[in-house]
Formats: structure tokens, C-alpha cells, sequence
């Protein structure tokens, strides 16, 4: 039987030294001449998501998935498993609900919820060969439209799916072609926006590194069915793999007439071009990112008149997320009906995320809309870190909100999240449990986006400037009851005048905490006191004697040697030298470090 | 096509300007940024007003919205009267000493003493009519360089600028005066740099600077200009009109 090991490839293996595991078990696997009895291919793909326990190598058709492979791990995989066909226990992902080693990555509750539409083939192809995508299935969308179907019907088949954009807004992806289409006004545009200003989130980087060819299909039929001739891929600079494996896709799918003139033997001609960004976050607003394609200072405008009427260069564009144009070939191969049966009544199909913060599976998911976000956070992500409280999830990216627990069950749609002052976004969920500080998560985001937005407009720029002036200020112990109106009254003005959705949905974290934990702010003001022990003058660390049980681990991890005790014996803290990271606290398995008000020295 | 402004009935033109309409109806709508002849930096947003589109309420800078329905328009509502103090809050805090600023925070009632302060220098409210101007102009001397809180408005690398014909444009659009344009001594100082000043030849008045009247000749390719002002050149204009037809 022939066995393929798939080492996977994507950023957050690479960085994890999975080229040195690939070229290891290629030497092993020639030097014992593996071929001779086993024929064996190895392959470098895209990422599967589960990054923290990369670099993974999978081994198929048995199935088999290792995690955090090392490079002196490749000549025992050769020796044992592909020759001996025996498990190598030790490299078994341990799937932390389950409470054991489990063999294949599939069997973990992290890939068990999940479905893929949009990752389908991230980790199952190379994403340099176009062969490996036309194998499976690739291009066939493509051909379907160009001899069955027309452009209206293209687009009454994206419309009747119920497609959403993936990128924040929402908006049906089908009704947005259907206006552009209406407009008689060429040439067209089609774009690919693969800005990704959201820090940590990676879900579309992972899709341009590890299945470009579908982002090609899935332009293509738009610019079909738009009647459009040239379109143009947004990516930013820091994403070389990125721009790498889409340049090369671009090349291999114009030598295989899938792209260029007379696409298929039709007489339709679509070219694309890559544009790089210097990666700006408000780069990935639309009109701001057709300003930087057109050469301008990438700063947004007021889109009274849409896009898909005047767009780039004036003209009528369409602009789509990298996710939604992941969803469009197999929504074309398998029907709007197929789709519609995926996810919720207004929110169809998936959605990826990047899952990170204090859970245990951190990585990509791509999960039905629809499961609640509890589902999400403790049976995808496998619950908090070291079991802490959870107390928050925050969703949509720097200008999304926090969720708190009472709200775990609702339902991971665009609408839903909305309702709880949060929003879809492009995906990020960050975790947080109870040392997370609320106040400070408001000021870090609002940090963020002072920093980010473009300043053209009053409203955006002074308004997070006063916004970040008050928290940062209650953060340190010098706010009044008063600023909490203030802030409220910010946050309306902010969110209504601004002019693009960067302060319209600024005040998003600052009023969702506001809303849902505005006790830790009056703890903040009143009591000059941070609960989660986070803001450091407002915080400080005591040991409660009766609880201490002497057995020095505080000690050992404190960096300041603040803590001092005998073995057995109730411990102190020397305030004096204690920097307050609170490490003592997170490793008391007694319970006995106390967070406490912050003490004036 | 008919709106209705603050229940006035008003008559507009499709795919004209809210402000537009509203100014021609008498309607008082405040604002900073907008230039009838540099149109469209929206960016004080002090000209907020709501509308009322098929049932659906939003909030729109009236200064860029073209309207293309029958819609209402409210301009002074309470919703806009609280945006409006804000922002003027916003922009005093900014520059706490701008009399223009200042005058405006007063109509709305931004009381003196707020909880922010500001550089009490600062006049400038990064409305972005100097840059348009000076793009107008052709010479690009100026620009807005970084973003978010830290924007400013410079010549490049904050040197004076080769491309400026000190031409005082941008000081003019300018609806703060943030822009420091200091004459002495048939001397004009911009951004920076020293320009010789010109005087016109009929009144004797410094006008405009000698890279200026260069900059134009070249612009329209003529070998000699006549240095006359502008007031003068419409007298004279004028006078020769005058004399081809009531001779
Ligand atoms: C400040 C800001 C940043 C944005 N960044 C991105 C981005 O990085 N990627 C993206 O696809 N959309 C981003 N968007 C949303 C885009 O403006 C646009 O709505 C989206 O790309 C449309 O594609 P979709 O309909 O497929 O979602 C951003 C929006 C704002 C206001
Ligand atoms: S809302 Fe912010 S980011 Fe958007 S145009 Fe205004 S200043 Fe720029």
C-alpha cells in the first residue's frame, strides 16, 4: 500500500522548524529505501490548524497524525511506522478532553465539531502543485459555469445560498454581485481582500498559503458572472509565504488555461494581479484599500455611493473577503440547497476562526454557524487554561466586544453576536479568564485602534485619544464615576459621526465592558482596586497564612525573589520588591495568593 | 425631486449635496472643512445630520451625501445638537485656544473648563483644506504624514519644500489660521521658507511672491505676465471691456 507523509508547512509550523522535520524523514526515508517495499511521498501542505502542536506530520491512509514532531523524531517514524506499521505513542496528540492520546488529529474534539468548507483542502494538498487541487475537485466549479450556466445564473445561485461576506460586514455576497451586475458601466473589478489587519488572527493567511487555486476559482466566476476582466489580489507585506504560494498558483493556473485569455476554450478572458499592502490596519476597509490599490495614502472614504458602483478607479467593484472566496467553487459544485443546510435562518454555512487566548486548542477551526459559543470555547477549544474562570470571549477583532458567560449560549452568527454588542468580524475569538483585567482589555484595544485609525475625521481620532486618555487613566487608579458617563457619551459620538466602520465600531470593546462588567470598573474607581489583579497600581499580591502551606513554589517562580519563607512555613511577600506579574499567583495549587488592593509605597 | 428639511419643503436636484441644498433653503448647518471650492475632505464631521430614508433612521455628513431619494432631514435634532457638543468638545480639547473653535464650543454649550486639556500652540484641527489646496495648486509641497493620533500636517521631512511657491493657499482655506504666514520687510515666511514678494504694477500692493508669478508663467507658457493684483486685473479687465463696447 502506498503510505503519503504530509508535513504540514503553514507559518506556524515553519516557525516551529517543520522544514528541517520534512527534509529529515525525505533523507530517512531514502536511506532505508522505504520505496522499495513502501511507496512514499511527502508532501508540504498548507496549515491544519492545530498550531500549537505543530509541527504536525500526518500519515495517510492509516490515518495517523503526529504532533510537535522534531527533527530527531524523523528516523523513527520511518523505522516504526512506515516500516513496522507500529504507533509511535509519544507523538500522539493528547486530546485534553478526552484525557488521552488519541491516533488520528480527526478523532480530537478539536476536528470533531468542525466542518470544513472554506479550509477543505488547507492540509490535504500541496499548495505549490495545482495537480493536488485539481484532484480534488478544482476547477471544476469553474467549468461547470463556463459551459452550464449563465452569469445570472451564477449569481441567483450565490444569492439563493445566502452567502454572507466573511470579511466583517455581513453583507449577502450574492445581492452585492446582483448591484454590480445591474450597473451598465465597464471595465469591472474584481478583489481579493487579503489584508488581515487583525493582530493574531490568521484565518486568511492560512487560506492564500495553503489553498491559493480556490481564491483564483472562486474570482473567476465572479468576474464571469459580473462580466469583469481583470482582478486584483490584496495581501499584505509581511505575508511572504502568502505571496509566494499565490504568485506561483496564479503562473501554474494560467499554464493550465484556467486563467488568462479564452479561460477553458471559452471566450472568456480573466487576469489577475497581486497588490502588495504595507499593511496598514484600516488598509483592509474597502474604500481604503482600493485608495492604496489606486496609489493613493490608503484612507477611507464615505460610502454613500457603493462600491459596486463606483469603486476602484471609479468604476463598479466588487470586493469579497479570502474566506468568501473560499466558499464560492464548492457552493457552485454543490448547490445553494447543500448550503442552505448548513448553519443558521440569516447566517448560512461556516465560519473560521482563529481560537486563542487562556484555552487549551488555540489554532483554526471552521465550525457550522449556529454552535453556541460555549460549544466553541469548552468543546472545540477544550475549555481555560489550567481550568481558571472564565469570564469573558471576545469576538470580531480590535473593535469587536466582550462576551460575558451569561451570554455563552448564544448562537455564533452574525446576527447574534451583534445583538450582544459584538460582531462576526473577520474571526478572531481571544479567551479570557479571571486575570484578565476588562478595563485594561478596553484601553489595550483602544490603544490599538488610536494608533491605527487613519485620522482623517474628528470623531474617530480625537474621540479614541479621549477614550484611551479615560481608561488608561481609571486603569491607574485616577478616574471619577463621572468619566463612565463620559465615556458612554464618547462612545455614541464616536460610533454615529465617524466615517468609516474603523470608529464606527470603535467603541465596541469600551461599551460591551461597560455593559456586561462595569463592577470591575466601579472597583477600578471606588475602591482603587483591579479584581483580576492586572492594573498594577491598583494591585498587590498577599499570602494568606492560614492557607500557605510552605511548599515554595511562589518563591521559585517569583523573578524579583520578593518572596521569602521556610519550607513548610507560611511565605511572605516583600512588597517592596514585588513587580506584581502575579506568577505567584497563577501557580498556588492552595489557593492562598490573595489578590489585594494596590498598596501606595 | 422634493425633501423635506426640518419640515421645509426643499427642491434638489439628484445626486446634489445635502449642505448644498440646505444652504440654498436658508438652513443653517455648521462646518469646518467644507470649501465650496475644495470639495469633499468631510472630514470635522460638525456638518452630522439625520435622515430618515423609507423608515430607516442613520446619521450622514451632510457636506458629502448626495441625494438620490425623497428623503427627510433633520439638522437639529437633540441626537445632533449632543454629536455636534461633543465634537466641539473634541476639538477644543484639541486646541484649547482657537478663537474660531472657541466661538463654536461657546454656541453649543461646551462649557470652559472640560476634563481634557490640549497644547495651548495648536491650531490646527487636521481638516486636510491645505493639502487640498496645495494639490490644487499643482505643487504638492504639503502633506498629511502618519496616522491615527499622531498625524500631522508637514512638508517633507518637515524641511521646506523645493515644489513651494509660497503662494499662501493653504494658509487661506485654512478655517483655524493654523497656518503661520508672516510678511515683513517684502519678505513672505510659509512652512518654513523665504519668498520675495511682488508688487503689483498699477497699485503698488505686495500681492503675491516672485516663484508664484514664475510657477503660473511657466504653468501657462507665456513668456511675460503682467504683475497686476487681483482687484486691479478685474478693473482692468473692466476698463477694456468698457472700451471695446461704449467706446
Ligand atoms: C477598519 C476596517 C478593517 C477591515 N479589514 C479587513 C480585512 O483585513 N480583511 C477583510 O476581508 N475585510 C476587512 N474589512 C471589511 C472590508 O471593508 C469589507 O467589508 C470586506 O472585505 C468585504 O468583503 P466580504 O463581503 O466578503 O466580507 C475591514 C473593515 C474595516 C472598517
Ligand atoms: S473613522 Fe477613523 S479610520 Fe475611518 S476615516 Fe475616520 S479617522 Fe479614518
Amino acid at each position: 500500500m502506498n503510505n503519503t507523509v504530509y508535513v504540514c508547512c503553514g507559518t506556524g509550523c515553519l516557525a516551529s522548524n517543520s522544514m528541517e522535520v520534512y527534509k529529515e524523514l525525505k533523507r530517512f526515508i531514502e536511506m532505508y529505501n522505504v520505496n522499495a517495499e513502501v511507496k512514499t511521498l511527502i508532501k508540504a501542505t498548507g496549515c491544519n490548524g492545530l498550531c500549537e502542536k505543530g509541527p504536525l506530520v500526518k500519515i495517510e491512509p492509516h490515518n495517523i497524525c503526529y504532533s510537535k514532531v522534531k527533527p530527531e523524531d524523523a528516523e523513527e517514524i520511518v523505522l516504526k511506522t512506515l516500516i513496522e506499521s507500529e504507533l509511535i505513542e509519544r507523538l500522539l496528540i493528547y486530546d485534553t478532553i478526552k484525557k488521552k492520546r488519541v491516533i488520528s488529529h480527526k478523532d480530537t474534539d478539536f476536528y470533531k465539531y468542525q466542518q470544513k468548507i472554506a479550509l477543505r483542502n488547507i492540509g490535504e494538498i500541496d499548495p505549490a502543485n495545482i495537480n493536488d487541487y485539481v484532484e480534488r475537485g478544482g476547477y471544476l466549479a469553474l467549468e461547470k459555469i463556463l459551459t452550464e450556466m449563465t452569469p445570472e445564473e451564477v449569481i441567483a445561485e450565490i444569492e439563493r445560498s445566502g452567502l454572507r461576506g466573511r470579511g466583517g460586514g455581513g453583507f449577502p455576497t450574492g445581492l452585492k454581485w446582483k448591484q454590480c451586475d445591474l450597473i451598465e458601466n465597464f471595465p469591472k473589478y474584481v478583489i481579493c481582500n487579503g489584508d488581515e489587519g487583525d493582530p493574531g488572527a490568521f484565518m486568511d493567511r492560512s487560506i492564500m498559503e495553503g489553498d491559493p487555486n480556490t481564491i483564483i476559482e472562486g474570482m473567476t466566476i465572479c468576474a464571469y458572472a459580473i462580466k469583469s476582466n481583470t482582478g486584483f489580489i490584496y495581501i499584505r507585506d509581511e505575508y511572504s509565504l502568502a505571496l509566494k504560494n499565490m504568485r506561483l498558483a496564479i503562473k501554474q493556473a494560467k499554464e493550465r488555461g484556467f486563467l488568462g485569455g479564452n479561460i477553458m476554450g471559452s471566450s472568456f478572458d480573466f487576469d489577475i494581479e497581486i497588490v502588495r499592502g504595507g499593511g496598514a490596519f484600516v488598509c483592509g476597509e474597502s474604500t481604503a484599500l482600493m485608495q492604496s490599490i489606486e496609489g493613493n495614502v490608503g484612507e477611507p472614504r464615505a460610502k454613500y455611493i457603493h462600491s459596486v458602483e463606483r469603486g476602484l478607479w471609479d468604476k463598479p467593484t466588487i470586493l469579497n473577503n479570502v474566506e468568501t472566496w473560499a466558499n464560492i467553487p464548492k457552493i457552485i459544485m454543490k448547490g445553494s440547497d447543500w448550503f442552505n443546510t448548513i448553519g443558521t435562518d440569516n447566517s448560512k454555512g461556516t465560519k473560521v476562526f482563529s481560537l486563542v487566548g487562556k484555552v487549551k486548542n488555540t489554532g483554526l477551526v471552521e465550525i457550522p454557524m449556529g454552535m453556541t459559543l460555549r460549544d466553541l470555547v469548552f468543546k472545540v477549544g477544550g475549555g481555560t487554561i489550567g481550568d481558571k474562570r472564565f469570564k469573558a470571549v471576545q469576538t470580531g477583532g480590535p473593535s469587536g466586544g466582550c462576551i460575558p458567560e451569561s451570554l455563552l449560549d448564544s448562537p455564533v452568527d452574525f446576527d447574534s453576536l451583534k445583538k450582544a454588542g459584538s460582531m462576526m468580524g473577520s474571526g478572531g475569538i481571544i479567551v479570557m479568564d479571571e486575570r484578565t483585567c476588562m478595563v485594561d482589555v478596553a484601553r489595550y484595544y483602544l490603544n490599538f485602534l488610536s494608533e491605527e485609525s487613519c485620522g482623517k475625521c474628528v470623531a474617530c481620532r480625537e474621540g479614541i485619544k479621549r477614550m484611551l486618555e479615560i481608561l488608561t487613566d481609571i486603569c491607574n487608579g485616577n478616574g471619577t464615576e463621572s468619566d463612565l458617563d463620559l465615556l458612554e457619551s464618547l462612545c455614541h459620538t464616536v460610533e454615529s459621526a465617524s466615517l468609516c466602520g474603523l470608529g464606527k465600531t470603535a467603541p465596541n470593546p469600551v461599551l460591551t465592558t461597560l455593559k456586561y462588567f462595569r463592577d470591575e470598573y466601579l472597583a477600578h474607581i471606588n475602591e482603587k482596586r483591579c479584581p483580576a489583579g492586572v492594573c498594577k497600581n491598583l494591585t498587590s499580591f498577599e499570602i494568606d497564612k492560614q492557607k500557605c502551606t510552605g511548599c515554595g513554589v511562589c518563591a521559585k517562580n517569583c523573578p524579583t525573589s520578593a518572596i521569602t519563607g521556610e519550607i513548610k512555613k507560611p511565605h511572605i511577600i516583600d512588597t517592596s520588591l514585588c513587580i506584581k506579574c502575579g506568577n505567584c499567583y497563577d501557580v498556588c495549587r492552595f489557593d492562598a495568593v490573595k489578590i489585594a488592593k494596590g498598596v501606595s509605597v | 425631486m422634493k425633501i423635506i428639511i426640518d419640515g421645509k419643503v426643499c427642491i434638489a436636484q439628484k445626486g446634489e449635496m445635502l449642505l448644498q441644498i440646505a444652504k440654498r433653503n436658508n438652513i443653517f448647518i455648521p462646518t469646518l472643512c467644507h470649501s465650496e471650492a475644495l470639495p469633499g475632505p468631510g472630514s470635522c464631521r460638525l456638518c452630522v445630520v439625520e435622515i430618515e430614508d423609507g423608515g430607516r433612521k442613520s446619521i450622514v455628513a451632510s457636506c458629502i451625501y448626495p441625494v438620490r431619494r425623497e428623503i427627510k432631514v433633520f439638522t437639529d435634532s437633540e441626537k445632533i445638537k449632543a454629536i455636534r457638543k461633543d465634537l466641539l468638545m473634541l476639538l477644543y480639547a484639541r486646541t484649547p485656544e482657537d478663537e474660531t473653535i472657541n466661538n463654536l464650543r461657546k454656541e453649543y454649550g461646551v462649557p470652559d473648563k472640560i476634563r481634557f486639556s490640549g497644547d495651548k500652540e495648536e491650531h490646527c484641527i487636521l481638516c486636510g483644506l491645505c493639502v487640498k489646496a496645495c494639490e490644487e495648486m499643482g505643487s504638492n509641497s504639503i502633506s498629511t504624514i502618519m496616522r491615527g493620533v499622531t498625524k500631522k500636517v508637514s512638508t517633507p521631512y518637515d524641511e521646506p519644500s523645493s515644489s513651494c511657491i509660497g503662494c499662501g493657499s493653504c494658509a487661506y482655506v485654512c478655517p483655524t489660521d493654523a497656518i503661520e504666514m508672516i510678511e515683513r520687510d517684502g519678505i513672505r515666511t510659509i512652512w518654513n521658507k523665504d519668498f520675495e514678494l511682488v508688487k503689483c504694477e498699477k497699485c503698488g500692493k505686495a500681492f503675491a511672491t516672485k516663484d508664484q508669478l514664475e510657477y503660473n508663467r511657466k504653468k501657462l507658457s507665456e513668456n511675460h505676465l503682467d504683475v497686476y493684483c487681483e482687484t486691479c486685473k478685474r478693473v482692468i479687465t473692466g476698463e477694456k471691456l468698457r472700451d471695446i463696447y461704449q467706446p
